[in-house]
C-alpha cells in the first residue's frame, strides 16, 4: 500500500471498492438491473441472455461497485462458486412472477447458503423480488416464505428484500442503498 | 573484445540472460492465486500471466483441473482496465481453452469488449472468442461476427475473418452463411483483409469447382490492390488448372502471364514459380513455353535482396533438373552468383549450372565447389552431391574428376546422410560405367579405412564382395577387407568374413589364402562371425563350383519370415522326413523393387531398385509377406484348408474382371499351389438398393481342369466387399496347363431400401452377370528368382531339357519395351541387370530365371534384335529347365 493510500485511508477519504455477485434462475432480470446502474452513454440499448458470466462496474453513492454478473442458465449455475471467494455481498434476484421456478430458485439460494465459503462470512444478502409490475407477480413477503428466507439458514447473515422493477428501476435505489450500507458496515468492522 | 568477454560470462552463467529460465510449473501457478486478490495489481498479474505463457510454449503440459484452476483465476482479471493486463488475459484464454473446462463463461465478456468500444481489445477478443466457441454457442455470436467481419477498422476485421477460417474446419456450415460478409471484405482496401478475406471465400466454396472458378474469374476481372492476395489467387488458379487439365488456352493460364507484369516482386516471383511448376508437371513442354517464367527469374538473379536471389535461383534448379535446355540462358547470371557471399545461392546456383552446363565446364565448376564446400551445412552438401550424380550419368567420361572430388567430400566431416549419399553416388556410377569400377572400388577401399557408420560400412563390404572379384587384381582388395576382420565391431566383421567368402567362391588362385583367413575368423570373439567364416570355410574346402554358387554367390531364395514360420511348424509335427526347403514359398523379392521403381521419379529410381535390392539381400524384410498373409487368409477357409493343397506357390495380383463404377465390382486373385489354383473373386455391391444372397461364380473349366470346390458368399450388402473361392485341380500334363475360364456371377437379388439397407420383401430373383475371361497364364505359374552368376546356372541344368525358337514381335518396335513385356509375361526375374538396354544398341540378350510351381528351376536365354527390314523386334528364345514339359510350355506359351 503506497503512501498516499495510507494517508487517504487515515482520512478517511478513500475510495471504497466492493465485489458484489450477482445471481439468480435465467430470466429474472439480473443484467437488466445492473444496465439500470450504468452511466447513460454505456447502457446496452438490448439485453441479451448472458453466457457465462460478465463484469460491471459502477458508482452508487461513493462505492465503486464492481458486479459479477453471472448467468443463470442451468448449465452455467455450477461455475457460480468460483466467486464465492472474494466478493462482500449477494444479489439474489428472482422472479417474483414465475412461481412455478420458486422452489428452483429456493433449490439454488440453499447451495450457495451452505457453499463453505458463504456459510462461514457474515455477507449480507439482498433478494430483489424482480417483475412486480407484472399483473400475477408474488408479494415479497411470500417470496420470502417461498425462499425459505425465515429460517434458520440466514439467521446470522444480514438479508434484506426489496420489490424491484428493473426495466423503471423503481426499488432498486432502497436495495442499492442497504447493500452499500452493509458492506461498508462490513469493511469498518474489518478495521 | 568486449563482446567476447561477455559471451564467456554468459557460458559461464548458464544462459542467465533469459528471466523465465528454471521456472517451475508448480510455482508459477501458485503465483498465479495473486489473480484472485481484489483490487488487481496490473504489473503483478501481467508478469504472471506471462511466466504461464511461457511455460506452455515451452512444452510443459497442464493437467485439467490446474488449467482450469488457473483460468477461472484468469477471468477474475477481467475487473481490471488496464489494458496491458486485458490483452494478456486474451491470450492466455487462448492458450488454455483447449485443456481447460468450462472456457465458454468468458463468452460474454468477450462479445462485450469485441463489441465496445475500446479498439485496443476488440480484435484480440474476436480471436480469443472463436478459440472458446463450439458449434452451439458460435450460433449466438454469429451476429458480432457478421459485424466484425466489414467492420470498417481493418485489425478488427482481420481479426474476425481468420478466426472464421478456423472455425470452418468445426462448423463449416454456420461460416458458409457469412459469404456475404466476405465478399464485401475482398472489396476492401486494406491488403491484409482483402487477403484474409479471399482466403475465407476460397474456404467456403473450396467443395464446389463451379463456384470457385466463378470467384477466380470474378477476381482476376478487378484489380487486386494487396500483392498477398494476388498470389493467393495465382494459387488457387493453379489447382483450378490441374483439376480441369485444360489446355494452354485455359484463361487462367492467361491470367498468370498477366501477372508476370505485376508492380509487386512477391507477384512475380509467385507467378514465375506457378508456371514453372505447371509445366514442369505436364510431360511435353519446350523451353519456349518456359522462356517467359525463366526471363522474370533470370532478372531476379540479379536483384540486390538476396531473399529474391535465393527464390530465383531455387526455382531455377528446379527447373534444371527437367529441363536444363530453358535454363541454358540464364547460366551468365548463374556464373556470377557462384561467388555470391550468401553459401545458400551459392551452392544452389552451381548446381543449377552442373546441370545446365556443357562437359567442358564441369571441371572448372568442380574446382570452384571444392573452395567452399566445407563451409556450407550437410543439407546443401547433398544438393551438391545429388547433382554429381546426374552429371556421372550425363558425362560418363568425367568420372575420373567426379570420384576425386567425391573422395575428397569422403574425407571430410560429415554426418551419416550425407556420406551415404556420397557412397551411393559412387556406387551409381560404377553400375553405370565399367571404367570407373577400379577407382570407385579403390576409393570406398580407403574409405571404410576410417568409416564410423556401420551400416554404411557393412553396405561397401557387400558391394566389395559382389563387383571385387571381377576385376583384374581381385588381390588388392583382400588386405582392405580383412583389415575390417581386425579392427572393427562385430556386424562389419561379420560383413567382411562374407565378402571374403565370395572373393573364395569366384577366384580361384586366391582361394588357398582365404581359406587361411576364414581359418583365423573362426577363432573371433562374436558368434555371427565365428558361424559365418565355418560356414563359408566348409563349403569352399568342397572346392564345387556348383556348392559355391547355391551357397555363397546366390542368395537365400526365401524370405526369412516364411522359412521361419514353416521349420516352426515342422518342428511342432515331426515326420520322419527331412525339411524340405522346397516347400517354403518364394520371396517376392523384386516385386517391391518393382513397385518402388514405379512410383520412384524417373530420375533416382534406378538408383532407389539398386538399393532396395541391397537391403533385401542383406537382411529380408522381418514383416509377413504378402503370400504370409493370403496363406493364414485360405487356412482360415474351412472348406479350400479341408482340400490340403500344400504351401501356397504365387498369388497373382488382383485383377478386375469388371469395369470399374458398373454395378458389381469384382476382382480376382489367382492363388497357385503345386497341383492346384485357387481363385478368390473379391466381389462388391456398389447398387445401394439391391442386397444379393447366395453369391457364386460359374465357371466353365476347359478339358482337364476339375473344380474341387467351391465356397459361395452367402449375403452381399452396399459397399461391403465379400469373397467366393473356387478351387481347381490343373490337368496332369504340365504343357495343358494355361488356359482361360468363362465366368458368370450369379445370384439372388433382394430389393431394399437404400436409407436403411433391410430388404422390403421376403422374395428375390435370381439374376447373373457376365463376367471377363479369368486368365491363368505362365506368369502366375513361375516365381522370381535371383541368380547372380546366370552363367554358372545356365552350365549347372544342362542342355538336357533345352529348347529353343524364334519369334517375330511384330507389335513392338522398341527394345526396351520388349524386353519389359518379356519379362511381365513370363514373370521371371532378370539376371545380371539385363533388363536394362543401353540406349543406341540394336541387340540385347535378356536372362531370366525363375521357379516353376513344384519346384522346378527354369532359366530362359533370349536375344532380341531389331530387325532393320520388317517393322518390329526379332526374338530368340532358349529355355533350360529341369522338366522338360515345362520347357515346352515356356515356348509354346510365348508362341
Amino acid at each position: 500500500m503506497g503512501l498516499f493510500d495510507k494517508l487517504a485511508s487515515f482520512l478517511g477519504i478513500r475510495r471504497k471498492d466492493c465485489n458484489v455477485l450477482v445471481v439468480g434462475l435465467d430470466n429474472s432480470g439480473k443484467s437488466t438491473v445492473l444496465n439500470h446502474f450504468k452511466s447513460p452513454d454505456c447502457k446496452d440499448s438490448n439485453v441479451v441472455p448472458t453466457i457465462g458470466f460478465s463484469v460491471e462496474k459502477f458508482k452508487y453513492k461513493n462505492v465503486h461497485f464492481t458486479a459479477w454478473d453471472m448467468s443463470g442458465q442451468g448449465r452455467y449455475r455450477n461455475l457460480w462458486e468460483h466467486y464465492y471467494s472474494d466478493c462482500q455481498g449477494v444479489i439474489y434476484v428472482v422472479d417474483s412472477a414465475d412461481k412455478l421456478r420458486l422452489a428452483v430458485a429456493k433449490d439454488e439460494l440453499d447451495i450457495l447458503l451452505k457453499h463453505p465459503e458463504i456459510k462461514s462470512r457474515s455477507l449480507p444478502i439482498l433478494v430483489l423480488a424482480n417483475k412486480m409490475d407484472l399483473r400475477d407477480a408474488l408479494s415479497p413477503v411470500k417470496i420470502v416464505q417461498g425462499l425459505g428466507l425465515d429460517q434458520d439458514l440466514v439467521k446470522d447473515k444480514p438479508w434484506q428484500i426489496a420489490a424491484t422493477n428493473a426495466l423503471t428501476g423503481d426499488g432498486l435505489a432502497a436495495g442499492a442503498d442497504w447493500l452499500s450500507d452493509q458492506i461498508q458496515l462490513n469493511l469498518s468492522r474489518r478495521k | 573484445m568486449s563482446s567476447f568477454r561477455k559471451d564467456k560470462k554468459d557460458e559461464e552463467e548458464g544462459g542467465s540472460g533469459n528471466p523465465f529460465n528454471n521456472l517451475e510449473k508448480a510455482s508459477v501457478l501458485q503465483e498465479a492465486r495473486a489473480f484472485n486478490d481484489t483490487p488487481v495489481n496490473p504489473r503483478k498479474c501481467t508478469q504472471i500471466l506471462t511466466k504461464i505463457l511461457y511455460l506452455i510454449n515451452q512444452g510443459e503440459t497442464l493437467g485439467a483441473r490446474e488449467a482450469t484452476d488457473a483460468f477461472f483465476a484468469m477471468t477474475k482479471l477481467f475487473q481490471s482496465k488496464d489494458v496491458i493486463l486485458r490483452r494478456m488475459v486474451y491470450l492466455g484464454i487462448k492458450e488454455l481453452a483447449p485443456i481447460a473446462e468450462d472456457v465458454i463463461i468468458v463468452t460474454s465478456i468477450l462479445t462485450k469488449d469485441m463489441t465496445g468500444k475500446e479498439d485496443l481489445y476488440r480484435p484480440a477478443a474476436i480471436r480469443a472468442l472463436c478459440a472458446i466457441t463450439d458449434t452451439t454457442m458460435l450460433q449466438a455470436i454469429e451476429r458480432y461476427m457478421r459485424q466484425a467481419i466489414v467492420d470498417k477498422i481493418p485489425a478488427v476485421s482481420c481479426a474476425a475473418l481468420v478466426s472464421s477460417l478456423h472455425m470452418c474446419q468445426y462448423s463449416g456450415e454456420i461460416v458458409k452463411r457469412w459469404v456475404n460478409e466476405a465478399q464485401e471484405a475482398v472489396n476492401s482496401d486494406n491488403i491484409m483483409v482483402q487477403y484474409h478475406a479471399l482466403g475465407l471465400l476460397y474456404h467456403i466454396r473450396k467443395s464446389d469447382r463451379l463456384a470457385v472458378s466463378k470467384l477466380v474469374t470474378k477476381c482476376t476481372r478487378m484489380v487486386l490492390k494487396s500483392p498477398y492476395a494476388a498470389c493467393l489467387l495465382i494459387r488457387i488458379a493453379c489447382r483450378l488448372i490441374k483439376e480441369e487439365e485444360t489446355g494452354p488456352d485455359s484463361p487462367y493460364l492467361e491470367f498468370i502471364e498477366s501477372c508476370l507484369r505485376h508492380k509487386s516482386e512477391i507477384v512475380i516471383y509467385e507467378a514465375a514459380q506457378a508456371l514453372v511448376n505447371l509445366k514442369t508437371s505436364t510431360s511435353s513442354t519446350s523451353s519456349r513455353e518456359l522462356g517467359p517464367a525463366v526471363s522474370v527469374l533470370q532478372l531476379f538473379c540479379s536483384s540486390p535482396k538476396p531473399t529474391l536471389r535465393f527464390a530465383a535461383v531455387r526455382t531455377l534448379n528446379k527447373v534444371a533438373m527437367t529441363n536444363p535446355a530453358a535454363v541454358a540462358a540464364c547460366n551468365l547470371d548463374l556464373e556470377n552468383l557462384i561467388t555470391d557471399v550468401n553459401r545458400s545461392i551459392a551452392t544452389l546456383a552451381i548446381t543449377t549450372l552442373l546441370k545446365t552446363g556443357a562437359e567442358s565446364s564441369v571441371d572448372r565448376l568442380m574446382k570452384q565447389i571444392a573452395t567452399f564446400v566445407s563451409e556450407i551445412s550437410d543439407e546443401f552438401k547433398i544438393v551438391v552431391v545429388g547433382a554429381i550424380r546426374a552429371l556421372g550419368t550425363k558425362f560418363p567420361r568425367k568420372h575420373g574428376v567426379l570420384m576425386n572430388f567425391l573422395s575428397s567430400l569422403l574425407r571430410d566431416e560429415g554426418g551419416l546422410e550425407y556420406k551415404a549419399a556420397i557412397a551411393d553416388t559412387i556406387i551409381t556410377i560404377i553400375s553405370d560405367n565399367p571404367e570407373a569400377k577400379e577407382a570407385g572400388l579403390s576409393h570406398l577401399c580407403e574409405f571404410i579405412e576410417d568409416c564410423e557408420h556401420t551400416s554404411l560400412a557393412v553396405r561397401i563390404l557387400h558391394l566389395l564382395g559382389k563387383e571385387g572379384p571381377r576385376t583384374k587384381q581381385p588381390s588388392r582388395y583382400i588386405r582392405f577387407i580383412y583389415n575390417r576382420v581386425i579392427l572393427e565391431n562385430a556386424s562389419v566383421r561379420a560383413a567382411a568374413v562374407s565378402a571374403l567368402a565370395k572373393f573364395g567362391a569366384l577366384c580361384d588362385d586366391l582361394l588357398p589364402a582365404i581359406l587361411v583367413l576364414l581359418a583365423r575368423c573362426r577363432m573371433d570373439t562374436d558368434d555371427e562371425v565365428r558361424d559365418r567364416a565355418t560356414y563359408y570355410y566348409a563349403i569352399l574346402d568342397q572346392q564345387s563350383r556348383a556348392l559355391n554358387s547355391q551357397y555363397i554367390l546366390n542368395p537365400l531364395p526365401v524370405s526369412v519370415t516364411s522359412l521361419e514360420k514353416a521349420l516352426h511348424l515342422y518342428t511342432l509335427d515331426p515326420v520322419d522326413t527331412p525339411f524340405d526347403i522346397k516347400s517354403v514359398p518364394l520371396a517376392l523379392e523384386s516385386e517391391t523393387a518393382e513397385a518402388e521403381k514405379k512410383a520412384g521419379a524417373p530420375e533416382g529410381s534406378r538408383t532407389i531398385q539398386i538399393e532396395s535390392t541391397f537391403e533385401m539381400l542383406q537382411a529380408a524384410e522381418p514383416t509377413a509377406t504378402r503370400l504370409d498373409v493370403f496363406a493364414s487368409q485360405l487356412a482360415n477357409v474351412p472348406s479350400v484348408a479341408a482340400l490340403n493343397l500344400g504351401p501356397l506357390f504365387k498369388s497373382s495380383q488382383p485383377s478386375d474382371l469388371t469395369e470399374s463404377e458398373t454395378e458389381y465390382v469384382v476382382q480376382c486373385i489367382k492363388h497357385v499351389f503345386s497341383r492346384h489354383v485357387v481363385l478368390q473373386f473379391d466381389c462388391t455391391n456398389t447398387l445401394s438398393d439391391q442386397l444379393l444372397e447366395n453369391v457364386h461364380v460359374a465357371l466353365e473349366a476347359p478339358e482337364g481342369w476339375e473344380i474341387l470346390a467351391e465356397v459361395p458368399c452367402p449375403r452381399l450388402e452396399y459397399n461391403v466387399s465379400g469373397t467366393v473361392y473356387i478351387v481347381l485341380r490343373m490337368p496332369e500334363e504340365i504343357s495343358e496347363c494355361l488356359g482361360s475360364f468363362t465366368a458368370v456371377l450369379k445370384y439372388k437379388v433382394r430389393d431394399c431400401d437404400p436409407a436403411t439397407g433391410l430388404p422390403d420383401s421376403d422374395d428375390g430373383y435370381n439374376d447373373e452377370y457376365a463376367l471377363e475371361d479369368v486368365e491363368i497364364s505362365v506368369a502366375d505359374q513361375v516365381q522370381r528368382v535371383m541368380k547372380t552368376d546366370f552363367a554358372m546356372a545356365w552350365e549347372e541344368i544342362g542342355p538336357t531339357n533345352e529348347l529353343e525358337d524364334t519369334y517375330a514381335l511384330t507389335a513392338l518396335n522398341k527394345l526396351d519395351d520388349a524386353v519389359r513385356t518379356v519379362v511381365q509375361f513370363l514373370g521371371m526375374q532378370a539376371c545380371d541387370r539385363t533388363d536394362r538396354v543401353p540406349p543406341g544398341k540394336s541387340t540385347h540378350a535378356l536372362l531370366l530365371a525363375g521357379v516353376f510351381r513344384g519346384g522346378y528351376e527354369v532359366l530362359v536365354r533370349t536375344k532380341l534384335a531389331m530387325s532393320p527390314q520388317t517393322e518390329g523386334v526379332t526374338m530368340h528364345l532358349c529355355v533350360r529347365s529341369e522338366d522338360p514339359s515345362v520347357s515346352e510350355l515356356i515356348t509354346q506359351a510365348v508362341g
